[in-house]
């Protein structure tokens, strides 16, 4: 079955904006990822990993350097492929206020996919109701302005605009930032129950840890803009391959502090994308860092277990349980 | 149950009633409204005809028969002062109106489109901007001879650079924003994005600056007035008023006086008003004051 996202060796630079060159900052690198049909899938990294670079390069808000998206098994090109990837396929962004535009009402904004595409809307007022009742609004909603809503309601709308046209996949660029624990909840139990509903495929981008758990069958860890470590989410949370999961894991809360490793902790910051370090680029921050990771980039290649990591000891770390976080 | 489908922003009475609740806007508005309605009502109000002549009451000081008194021949001041309003009010409004939107569109377009149609018109902004604006008025108006119309071309085209780098600026900051992405994400095309998405967000400060604006424009045209460059003598205009009372300043000190008095009310009227609008323009604001 071909999956509804697949991206193939994708480069992004950033423009540096220099007059004559073209040269870009670096962000991503040689990033694969699939999302199959029906399938929620976790993209986790620091921030500076190139996560929400990756969302925008997938919807065309970004230019792709390198390598080719494919949509529902062919390559997004041109106008028209893009317009049809925006109709199937809907972002949520990070901020949800910030990205209702400011000067028209919640009925208006959840329905303007319709207007956008041109699709059927014989009862604007009407779709919008039903719509808002989706996510959970009530129909007085519709006649707010975005700046009289609360973060959750933007949320929601966010969410509602995003199903408008019943899309396929939708790219969620943290969908908890900013709300309430309990908001946190019934907006992540609102996307399961949709997806369960309508068939959508999930692609989340977040370093939300418990998220990641709670959300996604499958995980993708980012590290400067290279996947470092790929697989289904229970295997990975209970066995990191990598050892940059591994800290992440190690570094989440837990409710019992003695379990936390100490010794797994990464230290300093992320390099610049500018000056990617040689050979295996988490060696100056991996705890196991040897001379051959300074020497020798690895690739990402299947561990014993059938995960993807890019590590050279990916097998032997998980042999001798080194990285093993503690149990969940 | 309706909502607006093409909401024409929100809270019109809400943003009325801040803007009245402003000792300084409501002072605006009320002397903005009466010049308004003196330009109006010209035709009913002005107690004479402003351009009879009436020699024999010549240089008659302010009275009960000419509330203004007369100028050198002998028409009533009054009346030309509220025909002047007329005019005033009329090249400026227009005037500003025409670069207003030309300002609107152009900016709108170098702040969106693409990067060598912005440094294109930037230049033309840059090159029409430095010229110095009484010598660019007068080599205008030397090539086409002295009018209202001719007048109107020398403002509109010496206002709109700075309408347009201002609604510019205000663009390239909002284009980045998060809600112009996301609708390009939902594939809206350029033409949705400025007009319905854009064009509301910049047009605020516009207003204000427009309405801070027309004060100038109106000394401008008084000034190109008393200079014999802009509106024809007969016409009361109150640049000409001035110019005219000033060779009998010594006669009839009435005339300059009563000529400047509209001048200087009217440049307080849009001046408060536009300081009012700028306090309760912005939509988060709307209905209360941020002190």
């Amino acid at each position: 079955m071909t999956p509804v996202l697949d991206l193939r060796h994708v480069d992004v630079d950033l423009p540096l904006g220099g007059f004559l060159t073209r040269a870009g900052l670096p962000i991503l690198r040689d990033v694969n990822l699939s999302v199959g049909r029906g399938e929620s899938v976790a993209l986790v990294g620091e921030s500076g990993s190139g996560k929400t670079t990756l969302a925008r390069a997938v919807m065309g808000l970004q230019a792709v350097t390198a390598g080719e998206v494919h949509f529902d098994g062919t390559a997004i090109a041109g106008r028209d492929g893009f317009s049809r990837l925006r109709r199937d396929a809907a972002m949520m962004f990070q901020d949800a206020t910030a990205s209702l535009s400011p000067r028209l009402t919640v009925g208006y904004l959840v329905t303007e996919p319709f207007r956008i595409h041109r699709q059927p809307l014989p009862d604007p007022a009407r779709m919008a109701r039903d719509l808002l009742a989706t996510v959970g609004l009530p129909p007085a909603i519709a006649d707010r302005y975005p700046h009289e809503l609360s973060g959750g309601q933007a949320r929601r709308v966010g969410v509602a605009r995003a199903l408008a046209l019943r899309p396929r996949l939708v790219i969620a660029d943290e969908p908890t930032a900013g709300l309430d624990v309990s908001v946190q909840a019934e907006v992540l139990n609102l996307m399961a129950d949709l997806r369960r509903d309508m068939g959508l495929a999930y692609l989340i981008i977040t370093h939300n840890l418990a998220l990641v758990r709670h959300v996604a069958d499958r995980i993708v860890v980012l590290y400067l803009g290279r996947v470092v470590e790929e697989g289904p989410t229970a295997q990975v949370f209970a066995a990191p391959a990598h050892p940059y999961t591994a800290s992440l894991v190690a570094a989440e809360p837990k409710p019992d502090p003695r379990k936390r490793r100490a010794d797994l902790a990464i230290r300093g910051e992320m390099p610049s994308v500018l000056r990617r370090p040689a050979g295996c680029e988490f060696h100056t921050r991996c705890p196991l860092a040897r001379d051959l990771c300074r020497a020798t980039a690895p690739d990402l290649r299947p561990t014993t277990s059938g995960r993807l990591a890019r590590c050279h000891f990916a097998d032997h770390h998980q042999e001798q349980g080194d990285h093993h976080a503690l149990e969940n | 149950m309706s909502f607006a489908l093409d909401p024409p922003s929100r809270g019109r009475r809400g943003m009325g009633r801040a803007l009245l609740g402003d000792p300084m806007g409501l002072a605006g508005l009320v002397i903005v409204a009466a010049f308004v309605a003196m330009a109006l009502l010209a035709p009913c109000i002005a107690p004479y005809d402003p351009v009879a002549l009436d020699v024999k009451a010549k240089f008659v000081a302010p009275s009960a028969a000419h509330w203004a008194g007369t100028d050198h021949l002998g028409r009533d001041l009054l009346s030309r002062i509220i025909w002047g309003a007329r005019l005033a009010l009329g090249i400026a409004i227009t005037s500003v109106g025409i670069a207003g939107a030309i300002g609107l569109v152009l900016g709108l377009v170098a702040g969106y489109g693409p990067r060598w149609l912005d440094s294109l018109l930037v230049l033309v902004f840059d090159s029409l901007s430095s010229l110095p604006m009484i010598f660019f008025a007068l080599a205008v108006i030397t090539v086409l001879g002295p009018g209202t119309a001719t007048l109107i071309l020398v403002i509109v085209l010496v206002s709109f650079p700075a309408y347009a780098r201002l609604i510019r600026t205000q663009t390239l900051t909002l284009a980045g924003a998060d809600f112009i992405l996301a609708e390009r994400a939902m594939g809206a095309g350029a033409g949705r994005i400025i007009f319905r998405h854009l064009l509301p967000n910049v047009v605020g400060p516009l207003v204000i600056l427009i309405c801070m604006d027309i004060p100038v424009i109106i000394m401008l045209e008084a000034g190109l007035s008393y200079l014999n460059l802009g509106v024809k003598p007969p016409s009361p205009s109150w640049g000409n008023i001035l110019a005219e009372g000033y060779t009998s300043l010594r006669q009839a000190p009435h005339v300059v006086i009563v000529a400047g008095i509209p001048l200087v009310l009217a440049t307080l009227g849009f001046t408060f008003l536009g300081e009012g609008l700028r306090d309760v323009l912005d939509p988060r604001g709307a209905g209360r004051r941020w002190t």
